[in-house]
């Protein structure tokens, strides 16, 4: 029995260090998706830890998730999509700061699209108004996808009641739906999309960023991180690099030895094909910046959908500091 | 001479029924999380305070919605009970009363029992498509099983004597079935009933998870995928009291239907 | 309507797949409106003898006749079961036109008929309820009226008092003794009695030890309607004696097994 004692007592301690240690090392949420390349790259190039910070990176299946475990303090750093979830945490009452840009759909960079079903294609279906009476899959209600295709469908004179949105929980069963003719679109992300057509069963009609823009992904920090305000500001220094190293390697244009190591990095962190991970690297301001005024904007829609109760004030949501005292501190 | 006298040595062995007890504690746990709920403590979002929960459900079912789902999920439960139920009961008492059926439907049904009726989803909407049909199956098919081996279990265990007497009296095959073995079978079928009842619920959110629009397993879903973490609760006390109703009125029907104690 | 028992053996696997034989070679015949009792001590094959004139057993060798007329649709024989076997989902009259029903009378008919050995055994005013509200003899006395309604030529009764207490079983035996005055069937009785073989009886058929064989056939020479006060008359105890003196070894030997 003592015995017993003593093993516990040691294994409490040993824990309590554990746990001690992980305090130095921000937990940062993310999913495995070529997405999150900025983050894969910051962190393998050193440029966090150049500040001081060692970024943790705990993965996650899906968008909201990281939210919650955001606010539940479970996680320092989210940074991922922006769902409706993400604002109905912070109406019930869990403070967090969204505080920089991780990507938004922007014309000419291909991330999502909506694809259609090879024989509706054939049939007629090209455009985003033949979508009329048309079933298109989705992941869940409330996400990025869904967001997306009403704002999309609204530009274009349509309204979400015109069409039937299948939620089918996962990326990859909505492409298999969309395979199997149980539905008639779908609207997801690279790889899919490309998937589709080279398997012959899908013809991509629009792309998302082409006919809608606006701040799909952000990165979010948990109310005690933010309270720590120079550590805080240290990880966005380390973002901000990350984030430059990003712009310059992917999206200025030229595509040369940088371009290469971020897509090997990438593709080492996913375990996804090289191939695939060229085909979804996303648009993102040079600096991290956020679109401020599309986050007021999503509110309003989700709102105005019912979808949540009441839009946030945001300056009791954003908080743009951190960027610009990153900015700041490392100049241009 | 001494005067012993004798005391009930049993007494500690007699259960009372504590009626009082039960109302208080309900109403004491309650209390005690609308009080956790105030303190700040927890925060809302992941715990919602009981009243809250009541106002949002009281909101929920003024403007239809709540209403809505329950219909849908009614809708569902029903068809795929009502459709399942009869199945177990069909091949419950022929499996038990026809020796080759048995030899036949015995290996089968212990074969696929085991296997988790939600496993089958993904391959139901393969068959039958993603709309109501796949639904209605995937429930059907979790009651069917309990059914149709307590209907088997019933049937097996008919009293020989009274289907002896039965057939004494003129009754062949078909009036031994309909006269003493489905009768003696009840109190099993219900309690296959009852079995079925609770699986049936569960299988009900598994089902309402892909490709529905309404449903109180979808309500709950959907109220998590967006955090509304009040509106799910509002949908887990729905599905709770689905659950306590249903147990109840099967409840009240097996008394209806077996008004006799099962006695020779 | 006579019985005739022709030579009947029946043989049957037990558990074990041994062969048992459980009757040997048994001659009986009974007369019409005879009330004859088969007695033997346990495992003798009485109750074997009487599933076999029921027709719910097939004899091993030999055959079994019922002499008589019989109208169409109409079953020769109805039989009383020590356990009662009352459907217990069923109401006492609705038990009591259980083999009107196999019989195809329309509901009407069956009421009537129902009615009126309700009304014979004692039972009015008991027609709506269940047999597990009933007390044993009451529960005896719907499945002799179930047996009566479908008035059968032979009446077979399986111990059908065994399983009550003293008291009842003595005012039960009067009742139907009263009962059959009336409606005079041919009766096979079977029974471990003595008492009441003799008591009931015109003819006691005594049996062995398995396998069963007919040992003797003890006449009753008492008056009928049988009293109570006969029971101490010199030709009842006589009769009982006769009959433990047959079968007090075979009980001995039996108690041993």
């Amino acid at each position: 029995m003592r015995r017993l004692v003593r093993v516990l007592v040691v294994l409490s301690v040993l824990a309590c260090a554990g746990h001690a240690h992980a305090q130095d090392r921000p937990r940062v949420g993310v999913l495995k998706l070529t997405a999150s390349a900025p983050i894969f790259v910051g962190v393998e190039k050193g440029f966090f830890k150049e500040f001081g910070v060692e970024p943790e990176l705990v993965y996650f299946q899906a968008a909201a998730p990281i939210s919650t475990a955001v606010a539940a303090g479970q996680i320092d750093v989210g940074a991922t999509g922006l769902t409706a979830a993400t604002y109905n945490i912070v109406l019930g009452g869990e403070k967090m700061w969204i505080v920089a840009d991780k990507g938004r759909e922007w014309p000419d960079h291909r991330l999502t699209a909506i694809v259609v079903q090879k024989d509706l294609y054939e049939a007629g279906v090209r455009r985003v108004t033949d979508l009329k009476g048309k079933r298109i899959g989705i992941t869940q209600l409330g996400s990025t996808f869904h967001y997306q295709i009403g704002n999309i469908l609204e530009k274009e004179g349509m309204s979400l009641r015109d069409v039937s949105i299948v939620p089918l929980q996962a990326m990859a069963a909505a492409l298999e739906a969309l395979r199997g003719r149980q539905i008639d679109a779908v609207i997801l992300p690279q790889p899919f999309p490309g998937r589709a057509e080279a398997d012959g069963f899908g013809r991509i009609i629009a792309w998302g960023g082409d006919l809608f823009p606006w701040q799909i992904a952000t990165v979010f920090y948990s109310r005690k991180f933010a309270a720590d305000r120079v550590r805080a500001v240290n990880f966005m220094k380390g973002y901000v690099k990350s984030s430059r190293h990003y712009y310059d390697a992917v999206l200025s244009g030229t595509q040369g030895a940088a371009y290469d190591e971020v897509v090997a990095v990438t593709a080492r962190y996913t375990a996804a094909p090289e191939a695939v991970i060229k085909l979804g690297l996303p648009y993102q301001d040079r600096s991290g910046r956020l679109w401020v005024e599309d986050i007021a904007r999503q509110m309003t829609w989700w709102q105005r959908h019912g979808f949540i109760k009441a839009t946030i004030p945001l300056k009791d949501v954003v908080d743009t500091s951190f960027v610009e005292a990153a900015v700041k501190a490392i100049g241009d | 001479m001494t005067r012993i006298p004798v005391i009930n040595r049993a007494a500690f062995l007699t259960r009372p029924e504590h009626r009082g007890l039960r109302v208080i504690a309900l109403v004491s746990l309650l209390v005690a999380w609308e009080a956790l709920a105030r303190t700040g403590r927890v925060p809302v979002l992941f715990l919602p305070s009981p009243l809250g929960v009541l106002a949002e459900g009281w909101e929920m079912l003024r403007s239809g919605e709540l209403l809505g789902h329950l219909a849908s999920s009614l809708q569902r439960l029903v068809l795929g009970f009502a459709l399942g139920a009869a199945a177990g009961v069909v091949v419950g008492v022929t499996v038990g009363f026809f020796a080759a059926a048995e030899a036949v439907g015995t290996p089968v049904l212990a074969a696929t029992f085991p296997v988790p009726k939600i496993a089958l989803l993904p391959l139901l909407i393969l068959w039958l498509g993603l709309g109501e049909p796949s639904k209605v199956a995937v429930i059907a098919l979790g009651v069917f099983f309990p059914m149709a081996i307590n209907t088997f279990t019933g049937v097996r265990q008919a009293d020989p004597l009274l289907v002896r007497a039965a057939v004494a009296f003129g009754a062949r095959r078909w009036s031994v079935i309909r006269k003493v073995i489905l009768p003696s079978a009840l109190p099993m079928i219900f309690a296959g009933l009852r079995l079925g009842a609770g699986t049936a619920l569960l299988l009900l959110v598994a089902a309402e998870m892909i490709a529905v629009e309404s449903g109180i397993g979808f309500l709950i879903l959907h109220a998590g995928n967006l955090m509304q973490t009040t509106k799910l609760m509002v949908g887990i006390v729905v599905l709770s009291i689905l659950g306590v109703l249903s147990h109840w009125s099967l409840g009240r029907l097996e008394r209806l239907a077996i008004p006799w104690r099962v006695s020779t | 309507m006579r019985v005739v028992v022709e030579r009947v053996s029946k043989v049957y696997g037990d558990r074990a797949g041994h062969a048992v034989r459980a009757l040997d070679g048994i001659d009986l015949a009974v007369d019409t409106e005879e009330f004859v009792a088969v007695l033997g001590p346990s495992g003798c094959g009485k109750s074997t003898l009487l599933n076999l004139i029921a027709g719910l057993l097939t004899p091993t060798e030999g055959a079994i006749w019922l002499d008589g007329e019989l109208p169409p649709g109409r079953a020769a024989t109805a039989m009383v079961f020590q356990e009662f076997a009352l459907f217990p989902w069923r109401t006492v009259q609705a038990n009591v036109e259980f083999g009107l029903e196999e019989m195809g009378l329309t509901r009407d008919a069956r009421a009537r008929r129902a009615r009126r050995y309700l009304d014979m055994t004692g039972l009015a005013g008991f027609e709506t309820k269940y047999p597990h509200e009933l007390s044993g003899g009451m529960r005896q006395r719907v499945g002799i009226a179930r047996a009566l309604a479908v008035e059968p030529p032979v009446l077979l009764m399986d111990e059908p008092f065994s399983a009550l207490d003293a008291q009842t079983r003595q005012l039960m035996q009067e009742e139907l003794l009263g009962i059959w005055e009336r409606t005079r069937q041919t009766i096979v009785y079977v029974t471990h009695n003595i008492h009441e073989a003799v008591y009931m009886a015109d003819r006691v058929v005594v049996l062995s030890r398995r396998p069963g064989r007919v040992l003797a056939e003890v006449k009753v020479e008492l008056p009928r309607p049988r009293a109570e006060a006969m029971l101490g008359e010199p030709a009842f105890v006589h009769a009982v004696e006769r009959i433990w003196s047959l079968i007090r070894d075979q009980a001995v030997q039996a108690l041993r097994e």
